[in-house]
Parts: C-alpha cells; structure tokens; sequence
C-alpha cells in the first residue's frame, strides 16, 4: 500500500471530484452536461478498449463491434421482450464477451498489423449482419428506443444529469477493472505477453488464457457502454454504432492521444478531444461537410509523429510523477 | 455458372492489380496501408475529371490517375510515413487510419458528397460467345489491368529502380551497402504501390461510381486479396484478385447483395487465421 | 533409476533441412550435462523443442515419466522443464524484480510470487539491482537475470543457452558456484557454453552435436577424445587455443 497520495493518484481522485461536482454548476438538462456526459462515456470506452491495446498491447480496430453488440442486445431484448435494458446491458457483456472469445480463436496468434485487419473485418462483419438481417435489427434505418417518461427500472430518465451519474459510476468502474487488471497478477502476465510473447510462454505464462481473459473482459465493458450509449441517445443505426472511425478508431484514438496503457490516458484523452471534436463541429460543420472529421484524422496524423506516447507522457516526465515508475501501469 | 465465372475473373483481373500496389508497398515498406483505398478514389476522381473537362476515356484517363496519385504518393511517404517506418506497428496502423480519415474528408469538402459516374459509348455493349456474355467494360478494364500488371513485372525485373525495390524488400541493410538509396527506394515503392491502385481505380470508373467513400467498400476486398495471395507477392496478389472475384460473382448467385461481402469477410479472417506463417513469410 | 529428463529421437525440420536430426539423449536429477557443437548445429533449436517453443517433427521427450512434447511452453514450464534464451530475453519495460515476479507467478499468488523473487534475487545475488530498469543492465547481469526468471518457475530441469558469454573469469566462478549449489539442490542442467574452461569444469557429461545429429555422449574426456567431435568441433585448432586458455 505504498504510494497512497502519490500525485498520479491525488490527480486522478481530483478528477473524479470534479467530475461528481460538476451536474452541481451545469443546466440538468442543457447540452454542456450532455457533451460532458459524453467526455465521460468516451473516456469508459477508451479505458476498456485500453486493457487489450494498452495491457496486451494487441491493436485492435474492431471494438465497434463489442459496442454494438451491447446496443443491439439490451435494445432488442427490451423492444421485442420488454426486458429491462438494466439486465439486457449484462446480457450484452456476455453475448459480446462470447463473442470476443470467439474472435480470439483465430486471432490470438495475430499481432501488430494482422490483428489490427482481423478485428476490423470482425466489426465489418457485424455493420453486415445488422444492416441485411432487416427483421431483426430493423436494418440500416436503425433502431430507435420509444421514450415513455422517466422510468428509472427501464433505464429511462428525462434529465440529462441521470445518465451522467450513471455514466461517471460506469467510467469510475471501468477505471477500477483496468487498475485491478493492471497492478494484479494478470498485469505483469499481461506486460510479458506484449513485450516478448516467447519468453512470456517460457516463464511458465499461459498467453492464450492471459490474452483471451484481456479480450473477453474489455468486450464486455465495451458492451456495456454500448447499452448506456443506447440508452442515452434512443436512437442508432448500424453504420453509426459498428463505424470504424466513429467508434472503433475513435476508442483507440483517445487512449493513444491520452497515453496508451495508462490508467490517466483515457481520462485525458477524452478530455481533450471530445471537447475539442464538439467545438469543431459547432464552429466548422457549417463551413463544409467532412472538416471536423478531416481534424480529427489530421489531429490523429499530428498526435503520432508528435508524441507517439500521448499527453501521459507529459505528465510522466514532471519530477513529481517521476518518483515511481509504477505510475506508467499503477496510478 | 460458367458466366459467374467469366464474371468473377474479369472482376478479379481488376482487384489484382488495385491490390497489389498494397502488396508492394507491405512488402517494401513493411507497412500495412489502411489509407490505401483512398488512393483508389483518388485515383477515380482524376479520372472522372479528366473525362469530364478534357473528355478522356478513363482507360486513357487512368494514365493521369496514375501519374498524379503517383506523385502524391511520393510526397506522402516522404513527409509522413517515413517517419514512422522504424516506430511500432500502433503508430504505423493509426497514423495511416490517420491518412485514410484526412484523405476521405478531404474528398468530401473538396468534391461533395456525389456520386459521380462517366458515360462511355461501350457502357453498355458486350460481347456474346455462346451462352456468355462478357461486358465491354469489363474486358476492356481487365485488360488494361493485365497490360500494368505485365508492365509492373517488367518495371521490378528489368529496371534498376525495380530491382532496387526488390533488393530493399528483401534486405535493406545489404541494398544499401551495394548504393540502393533505401529512402528514396521507399517513396518510389509508396508511390508506385498507391499509383497502381489509383490504376485500378480508374479503369473500373466505366462500372463503378466514384465517391468520397468508395475506398471503404474496397479496404476489406483489398486486403482479403493480398492476404490470399501472400502480403508482399505481385503474383501472389494478382492470383488473389482472381479468386475474390470469382467468389464475389459465385456467392453473388446464391447470397442476397448485402451479405456478398460477409463471405469476403469470413474468408479474410479465415486466411488471416490458417496461414499466418505464410503472411509473415512473404514479409 | 529412471531419467528425469529423457529424448527419444527427436527430428526437428525447417523445410528441407533436418535441424535437429534423430538425437536422444537422458538426463538425471542433480546432473550437468554440456551440450556441445560448432554454431548452427542445432543446439537452441534442440532447447526450443524441448521447451515446447518448437514443434516436433516427430520424437519424444519425457519429463520424469510424462510426454511434454506437444506441449505448449507453459505447460512444459509447470511441469518442471525450462530454458534461458541465448541472448537475454528480458521483458524490457520491466524492473529486475518484476521480471522475476512474472515467472514466480506460475506456482505463486502476487504476494508470494514477490517473496519468491526475493529469494531468487537474493540466491543470485541480484538483490542491489532488484528495482534497477532491465534496459539499464550490462549483458552479464541480463543473463543473470535471465536466470533468475527461469529459477523462480521453480524448474527441475533447466537449460541454460550461453548464459556465460561474456562474464569475467571471476563472474564465470560465481555464476558456476550458484550452479553447483543449485545441483546439490537436486535441479539437473543442460548447458550450451563455448567456453570450454567451464564446460569441463562443469559438466558430468557431454553430448556433443554436429548438423543436427548427436555425435557423441559420455564424459568430458571421452567426448573430447572422440574422433568425431574433434573432427567437426575441435578441428580448427579451436580446441588447442581454449585448452591453452584453461
């Protein structure tokens, strides 16, 4: 239990301190707590993409499809069997999670590259499905979630602020399953496994049952996010819910832009880019289609060559978070 | 059955050569091209432009396409690929995700969102022999693809600049101990690789409407095909757009047409899975 | 007495080429045995099959009367059996201890598996460079610590690839005592080294490798003495200047 007020920690209890008190100074229902709501949602989602890109190191361009899965499943099982999109969001870690196990059969001996193709084709695979099997997923019109008044047993609130508080709860969450994971037993598995797969095995690491613990747990979460995304927004579609570059690369995206592998980088990443994304959609999307989203790729292209190792690294390189190395996995 | 066949094969013919301007710059470079597509859409829109203010078939267009895309090619492995070619593979997968995303965007504000087709007088016509019927279009863009590829294989195994390729595929320290300048080799083979596609691209613009996001209907296929053929094979990747193509126009006769790329996807990730040792041996 | 670690003919084949070519070979607890041969003969390709790294083309190996082959390395490690990589294969974004850890986690929950790499590092007196980075090491202690990873997996049988390359005699000594001790423990080793002085000095038996066949097997002397292995090992003259050395 060293290391309890290190800065790294004292900073991260902060942002959550901020981010509890914040419904406190913003319009319950106004949009500057929605896009906050979504810097949050976007951070859980970054997080649980970054157990299997930042832990395990396997780049994956395919979470679209976890998220999906989630949306699709808690949706679905509360619009054709009116169940409580509460037990469908658990419903749907498992069916993704299943689904990540699957996927791990033919992928986990693929890295760098081929991975990266492998679970791409996954999430295409997935838009495919839901967009041609019309009578279950409605096709590509989408499935929209009917509001019936703030039911909190549904899932259903009228204010903004309540699916804040959820969604800080699930990022709060996620930010422990990633802590635990890494600090753990299956942490340093982990680490062996993304530096030198060979010796890893050697050293007595099973690195099928360490990656495939990695992918099912980060599906999972991911699932659930795509249950709250649903739940929060009532409406997706399959181009916009398994999109390679809003979801799958956007995930991956803010863990890297914030620091790959660290438990603070999704939180800054998130905090970063979905703010910046939202004014340059306010600001330039009436200029030309297409501009917010050529920013985003340039600051993708500009966030690699600049600092491959994120805005953490900024952080890492301050004399007070320099003390313990552990601040790269730990806190 | 036989006229799938037929279908599949000129079809192939053309992702051969779209695809293996991705193999070679793998091979070469070692670096997976996620953006590679967007090449192709650039390489479509040249064209179309050519076509329609200097009122150039594509076939003829495609030499344009080829020239331009090949020039831009070059700069952007110069300024930005470059600079990660030593970096792990994250930064090299995004920094092209990166690429792909500015490239499609810039399409769109450059060029709206469109669909744009041309209108050639053999749009429409074909040919019969027998019970077959092969579509103008078609044949006339798997031979075109066919004359490239013959060129490509000219260009790698005669010319110094193409065996200065080879060489820095195989073993970049000893091309540069023998005066191959590996820097200038990697743009030339970027260039090359995306130019080829940008080929590709306008030869089917006869049968295929361009738009900004044509490349994404075309990013899984290509990749389908280059691993089929073995990443880095020029052979490889040609024998592999053949194969895709037949299964596209076969699957197309069983399956509705939104589920024909599903089997190109399960194939993918099948192959990816079987033969990852032949994957890596052709790097 | 049956051997702890026994190999029934084991082919290894790349291709066309036989790497490892019909060898057999046992091993008793608490021996050390060297493994000698010119580079490329197939030494490390012989350890990875061993371990599990490399598929065999057919053979077997029993490790204290279970089949391991066929296993994958992990399986092979719990059972009692692993190995050193030639040229340190550290996790390198790793602490000293945390790369020991790792290993000590197959038969041990975090807490004791930090306890164990304590006694690891201490056994091997690594215990100043236990938090030091393992980018930072010289490639001495890179082996060293490559050892220390392989002995906290708590192995029976542990191959060592060169972990003496590039000691000082003094190094050399120390590293031999720990194995020696490590011995009278009741662990047997097999042992790739070029150094001839701590071959000798080391080993109870020798197995000597040439293009993938086992040319000869018996002690140091007899080995040193066969016509075959001073033919393909000894041959260039080698063998006089390491002599002269020792």
């Amino acid at each position: 239990m060293r290391n309890l007020f290190s800065p790294s920690r004292a900073a991260l209890l902060l942002f959550f301190l901020a981010a509890a008190l914040l419904p406190l100074a913003l319009d319950p229902r106004g949009h500057l707590i929605r896009v906050a709501a979504m810097v949050l949602l976007f951070a859980a989602m970054a997080q649980s993409w970054n157990i299997v890109g930042g832990l395990a190191n396997q780049i994956s361009l395919g979470h679209a499809a976890f998220f999906g899965l989630g949306a699709y499943t808690s949706t679905l099982l509360f619009l054709k069997l009116g169940v409580t999109p509460w037990i469908g969001m658990g419903v749907g870690a498992v069916v993704a999670g299943g689904a990540a196990a699957l996927l791990s059969i033919p992928t986990f001996r693929l890295k760098g590259h081929y991975f990266a193709l492998a679970t791409l084709a996954f999430a295409e695979v997935m838009r495919v499905i839901a967009n041609s099997l019309g009578d279950v997923t409605g096709g590509p019109v989408g499935l929209s979630i009917p509001f019936m008044g703030s039911q909190p047993a549904l899932f259903a609130f009228r204010s903004v602020a309540s699916y804040y508080w959820i969604i800080l709860g699930l990022l709060v969450a996620v930010c422990a399953v990633f802590h635990l994971l890494a600090s753990g037993a299956i942490g340093y598995r982990l680490r062996a496994v993304r530096e030198n797969e060979a010796a890893a095995e050697v050293a007595g690491v099973d690195t099928f049952r360490v990656k495939l613990t990695a992918s099912v747990i980060s599906a999972a979460l991911t699932a659930v996010c795509g249950t709250v995304f649903a739940q929060f927004t009532f409406f997706f579609d399959p181009d916009s819910i398994f999109s390679l570059s809003g979801i799958s690369v956007r995930m991956a995206m803010i863990a890297i832009v914030g620091g790959l592998g660290t438990l603070g980088g999704p939180l800054v990443g998130a905090l970063f880019l979905i703010p910046l994304e939202e004014v340059a959609n306010a600001v330039l999307s009436s200029q030309a289609a297409g501009l917010s989203q050529f920013a985003f790729g340039v600051i993708l292209i500009g966030a690699i060559l600049i600092q491959p190792r994120g805005l953490m690294a900024y952080w890492l390189r301050t004399p007070w978070a320099k003390t313990r190395r552990a601040a790269a996995t730990g806190a | 059955m036989i006229q799938a066949l037929v279908d599949g094969i000129l079809l192939g013919g053309v992702y051969g050569v779209i695809s293996t301007g991705l193999s070679l710059v793998f091979g070469v470079l070692g670096v997976v091209n996620f953006a590679h597509a967007e090449f192709l859409m650039l390489g479509m829109y040249v064209a179309w432009f050519a076509w329609r203010y200097l009122g150039l078939d594509p076939l003829l267009g495609s030499a344009l396409s080829f020239v331009i895309v090949f020039a831009i090619g070059y700069l952007v492995q110069r300024t930005l690929v470059q600079r990660v070619l030593k970096a792990p593979p994250a930064a090299q997968v995004f920094l092209t995700v990166g690429l792909m995303i500015v490239i499609e965007n810039a399409a769109l504000m450059a060029f709206g969102s469109d669909y744009r087709s041309v209108s050639v007088p053999y749009q429409v016509e074909g040919y019969r022999l027998g019970d077959i019927f092969v579509g103008a279009p078609y044949l006339f863009a798997f031979v075109a693809a066919v004359v490239l590829a013959g060129a490509l294989w000219l260009f790698l195994e005669r010319s110094w600049s193409g065996r200065a390729i080879r060489a820095v595929a195989q073993d970049p320290m000893a091309a540069t101990l023998v005066g191959v300048d590996t820097r200038r080799t990697y743009a030339l083979a970027f260039g090359l690789g995306v130019a080829l596609t940008a080929f590709g691209g306008a030869v089917i613009l006869p049968y295929i409407t361009v738009s900004p996001t044509v490349g994404g209907q075309f990013v899984v296929l290509m990749f389908t095909v280059v691993v089929l053929g073995g990443l880095g094979s020029v052979a490889g990747a040609l024998a592999g757009g053949i194969m895709v193509g037949i299964v596209q126009s076969l699957s197309a006769l069983v399956f509705p047409i939104q589920l024909q790329n599903l089997c190109l996807f399960v194939i993918f990730i099948a192959v990816l899975a079987l033969r990852p040792q032949g994957l890596i041996k052709g790097a | 007495m049956q051997p702890l670690l026994q190999a029934d003919a084991i082919c290894v084949t790349f291709g066309g080429l036989k790497a490892v070519d019909g060898v057999s070979f046992s091993l008793n607890a608490g021996e050390i045995v060297g493994l000698i041969g010119p580079n490329g003969a197939g030494k490390t390709t012989l350890f990875n099959a061993l371990v599990g790294l490399q598929p065999l083309t057919s053979g077997t190996v029993w490790l204290d009367g279970e089949r391991v082959c066929g296993l994958k390395p992990h399986k092979v490690a719990r059972l009692g059996m692993t190995k050193t990589f030639q040229n340190a294969a550290l996790f390198p974004d790793m602490s000293v201890k945390e790369n020991v850890t790792t290993a000590a986690l197959l038969r041990h929950d975090l807490k004791g598996a930090r306890a164990k790499a304590d006694t690891v590092l201490r056994k091997l007196d690594l215990t100043p460079i236990a938090d030091a980075d393992v980018a930072d090491l010289t490639f001495p202690q890179k082996a060293l610590v490559e050892m220390a990873r392989a002995l906290a997996t708590e192995p029976r049988v542990l191959l060592l690839d060169e972990v003496m390359a590039a000691l000082t005699p003094a190094e050399m000594d120390e590293v031999m005592a720990v194995i020696r001790a490590l011995k009278a423990e009741g662990l047997a080793f097999l042992v790739v080294e070029h150094h001839m002085r701590a071959i000798m000095a080391l080993c109870d038996r020798l197995l000597a490798v040439n293009f993938g066949r086992l040319i000869a097997d018996g002690t140091p002397a007899q080995v040193a003495a066969h016509p075959q292995v001073i033919e393909a090992y000894l041959g260039h003259g080698a063998a006089g200047k390491e002599a002269a050395h020792a």
